[in-house]
């Protein structure tokens, strides 16, 4: 075997000692210096296994089988310590907030090289060299807890970088960030690569990965390779709905497709009767007495409105929503749901007229079905039983999960929590539904599915989402807001304010390939349409 | 995301000291206040509890919330106490009475009686004060001590590597529970569940009481796993390790050290010759006739 390969994964098969089956069958391959290799694949189908086998949390953290061998420099790393896997393999993990464990910048980005019983001073000049590459010098002193998402996962990747490892495994480092961080991400990924680290990059936003060309994609499908090889064979590979590709892609073979049905968005509202279902007045507010996060925010949400809030990571989003349903209350002045003050209100009261889903599921999972889950919420608003029944059974179906029903919902997996956190909210049938980033974690055909369910779902008066991809603004709303330190900055159409490239530069949001042929389409079009819509025009 | 306590810089008395230093204070003075019932003694250390408040530089509406939750525990408790006259009985044998209520009914026998007791009375006062004074220092160390030096105090205060790191982990677990647990609550909320209209029996309502629990466990659980997994993946624990951070210790901190050492010294020797103990003056008793 030549040595002179980083990374060698020979015959990889491994099965958590707790599961049934194994979650990677037979893996192989090679990546050489300077390469970067993009793992793709739907939510389970063992991304993240293979990433833990590589960086040796398999079998030493997580126990089970493992078979076949990977070598580092031609070295089987079988019988390494994490310490010496850890100064040729450094691991991102998906969420910086859970990989950063310093209050500091500086002890986050040291805590390797601390452990490692390195010189004060060697600390001091790998963290300095670290932070400086990444352009992060100047956060060197700041609390890691005050750093915006783009902030933390450069900080963790410093922290990283600083045990000068040849290979690096990034899992999903875009998933929780604003699109202009993701590219700052993804520019840095490139910039490794050329100096010559390999970089194993597992991610779901294939479209933005594909920007910094990746040398070849690892295509798993449950567990063993459907396809290694360039991008330009995934194309070919891979259908279209599975993977995110970039809109042109999209096109060229949407049009051998039949054409997408029209869908009929919110069709309790038909009608077309307008009223106010929820009125900002003037809100203000602040989680400390001498700092105010949201300011002066005036707003009505109206029936039939489906909005997508968008804006930079820790611009005051959720806490924005969370004045909807009343879990914050305004320092000054007001918010109406329904014409009720959500003062005058509490949080159980206003969930029967709006319904919230959270960020995180593991937050709320808790019941030992997820048909128990489901029913929690109506029987709480004390619908009827056989009413709840028939609720569950329709929210599974939307989120594409009826064969989990008697399932535990904390025994599965992110994705599929994250769904069930979301049926959990239309099994409530309130008339308005908030979703905050619904589709993080989640890869593009399940999320793709549920939101075309979700909103054609009967009952809904208004959807409101926040998120951080644009296509979704693109694809499901017909209204934007831009939210900015704590201020809508932008309110309106799509077609009005996603055309404003400069404005969304501004915002941390970055136009995608959708975007722009949506723009450039829109005096034929005279609307926003989804790649396979315009494929047919 | 490990969430560190509300600490700020300030120029106050207790953060002018090396964090081991006064972390060795502390012990000192809660020892020191334990050796003693006796309210005149206590008095000296309450009111180095109140100076060393009033000195913090710490903002009422920081530690509202804490102080607000931890006196009414201890004001509740200092009443119950009082009340049953449980908890005093080891500390005293013989009571005086003031004045006794009876109730006008009786169940199975048993004729509701309230005693009030000057032994009682005296009791929950000093209880009420012995607590506080812990109180107050206890409650005021994460707002004073900086969260980045967590690990390096303890490790200063002779503690290995795993432990100080553990102990710097889990002063941070603390406000991270506090942060997941309102997180969860709040999600629970919006699918229309009350805590505060929880009804039915004892194991019905700890049955009810699931949604919050077993999300706040289960997570609690997987953060966890999470900081192994972060700290496995760069090479903790397998040797000994540096401490980028350093301390230093002057003049000041080794007399505040040695004031400690001798304030808690002199406590148990007061103690071990029968000093300090339960106190009720003569003149209260007197006074009731006793």
């Amino acid at each position: 075997m030549p040595t002179d390969f980083p990374l060698v994964v020979e015959n990889l098969s491994f099965r958590y000692r707790d599961r049934e089956g194994a979650a990677i069958h037979d893996i192989s391959f090679t990546a050489r210096r300077g390469e970067i290799l993009l793992i793709a694949g739907a939510s389970g189908c063992g991304k993240t296994t293979l990433i833990r086998c590589i960086n040796g949390l398999i079998p030493r953290s997580y126990k089970g089988e493992e078979q076949g061998r990977i070598l580092v420099f031609g070295e089987e790393t079988k019988g390494w310590t994490l310490a010496r896997v850890s100064q040729k393999i450094g691991t991102v993990l998906q969420d910086p907030e859970r990989q950063i464990l310093g209050t500091k910048v500086l002890s986050e980005v040291a805590f390797g090289l601390e452990n490692l019983g390195l010189s004060r001073e060697e600390i001091f000049q790998r963290v300095d060299e670290a932070l400086a590459f990444l352009k992060i010098s100047h956060l060197r002193d700041r609390e890691t807890f005050n750093l915006s998402g783009g902030e933390k996962q450069k900080v963790a990747l410093a922290g990283v970088l600083a045990m000068r490892p040849s290979i690096l495994l990034l899992d999903e480092p875009l998933a929780s960030l604003d699109p202009a961080s993701a590219q700052d991400t993804l520019d840095t990924v490139r910039l490794l690569a050329d100096q010559g680290m390999t970089v194993l990059m597992v991610e779901h936003r294939v479209e933005d990965v594909l920007r910094i060309r990746p040398d070849r994609v690892l295509f798993l499908s449950e567990g063993r390779i459907r396809y290694l090889g360039d991008v330009e064979g995934l194309y070919k590979q891979v259908n279209y709905k599975e993977v995110k590709l970039p809109a042109e892609r999209i096109m060229e073979f949407a049009k051998f497709a039949p054409a997408p049905a029209e869908m009929k968005i919110l069709p309790s509202v038909a009608d077309g009767k307008q009223e106010t279902l929820v009125k900002f007045e003037n809100v203000a507010f602040g989680y400390d007495v001498d700092r105010e996060v949201l300011h002066g925010i005036n707003l009505e949400i109206k029936r039939g409105d489906v909005i997508a809030v968008l804006g930079a990571n820790g611009a005051g989003k959720t806490t924005f929503v969370k004045h909807a349903i009343g879990l914050l209350k305004p320092k000054s002045g007001r918010v109406l749901v329904d014409g009720r003050d959500t003062r005058e209100a509490s949080v159980a009261q206003i969930a029967g007229t709006l319904g919230y889903v959270f960020q995180s599921p593991s937050h709320m999972l808790f019941a030992p079905t997820v048909h128990d889950e489901l029913a929690f919420g109506p029987t709480n608003l004390k619908h009827p039983k056989d009413q709840i029944a028939k609720e569950v059974k329709e929210a599974l179906r939307t989120v594409n999960l009826s064969d989990k029903e008697q399932d535990p919902p904390l025994a599965l997996s992110f994705g599929q929590q994250k769904r069930v956190s979301i049926a959990a909210i239309l099994a409530m049938r309130s008339r308005i539904l908030v979703m905050d980033e619904p589709t993080a974690g989640q890869d593009y055909q399940n999320y793709m599915n549920f939101m075309d369910a979700i909103l054609q779902m009967p009952g809904f008066e208004a959807i409101l989402f926040i998120t951080h991809d644009v296509d979704l603004a693109v694809i499901y709303a017909n209204r934007v807001l831009m939210v900015a330190d704590g201020r809508l900055v932008a309110d309106g159409a799509p077609q009005d304010v996603l055309r404003d490239f400069d404005r969304l530069n501004a915002n941390r949001l970055v136009p995608t390939s959708l975007l722009e042929l949506n723009v450039k389409r829109f005096p034929e079009t005279g609307r926003f349409l989804r790649a396979e819509g315009l494929a047919h025009i | 995301m490990l969430v560190a306590w509300r600490y700020r810089p300030r120029k106050s008395f207790i953060q002018s000291f090396d964090p081991r230093a006064w972390i060795i204070f502390f012990l000192c003075f809660m020892f020191s206040t334990l050796a003693f019932w006796d309210v005149r003694f206590l008095s000296p250390f309450f009111i180095i509890a109140l100076f060393v408040l009033l000195t913090s530089g710490v903002k009422w509406h920081e530690v509202r919330r804490a102080f607000l939750f931890i006196i009414g525990f201890i004001t509740f408790f200092a009443l119950l106490t009082f009340l049953t006259g449980r908890g005093g009985e080891e500390v005293y044998k013989q009571e005086h009475l003031i004045r006794q209520f009876t109730a006008p009914f009786s169940l199975f026998g048993w004729t509701p009686t309230l005693k009030i007791t000057v032994e009682r009375a005296f009791f929950a006062v000093s209880q009420f004060v012995r607590v506080v004074s812990i109180a107050i220092m206890t409650i005021l160390i994460p707002y004073s001590l900086d969260p980045a030096l967590y690990g390096i105090t303890f490790k200063g205060l002779g503690l290995p590597d795993k432990l100080a790191y553990a102990m710097d982990l889990t002063m941070r677990f603390v406000p991270t529970f506090g942060r997941d647990f309102q997180l969860t609550m709040d999600a629970q909320r919006a699918r229309g569940y009350e805590l505060e209209k929880i009804r039915g029996g004892l194991i019905e309502q700890v049955r009810k009481l699931g949604p919050i629990f077993v999300p706040v466990t289960i997570h609690a659980i997987i953060s966890s796993e999470d900081i192994i997994d972060a700290m496995d993946l760069r090479a903790f624990g397998v040797g000994p390790r540096t401490w980028l951070q350093v301390l230093q210790r002057n003049l000041r901190d080794y007399i505040l050290i040695w004031v400690g050492v001798v304030m808690v010294a002199l406590s148990f020797s007061l103690a071990f010759f029968g000093l300090g103990k339960f106190w009720v003056p003569e003149a209260l008793i007197r006074l009731v006739g006793g």
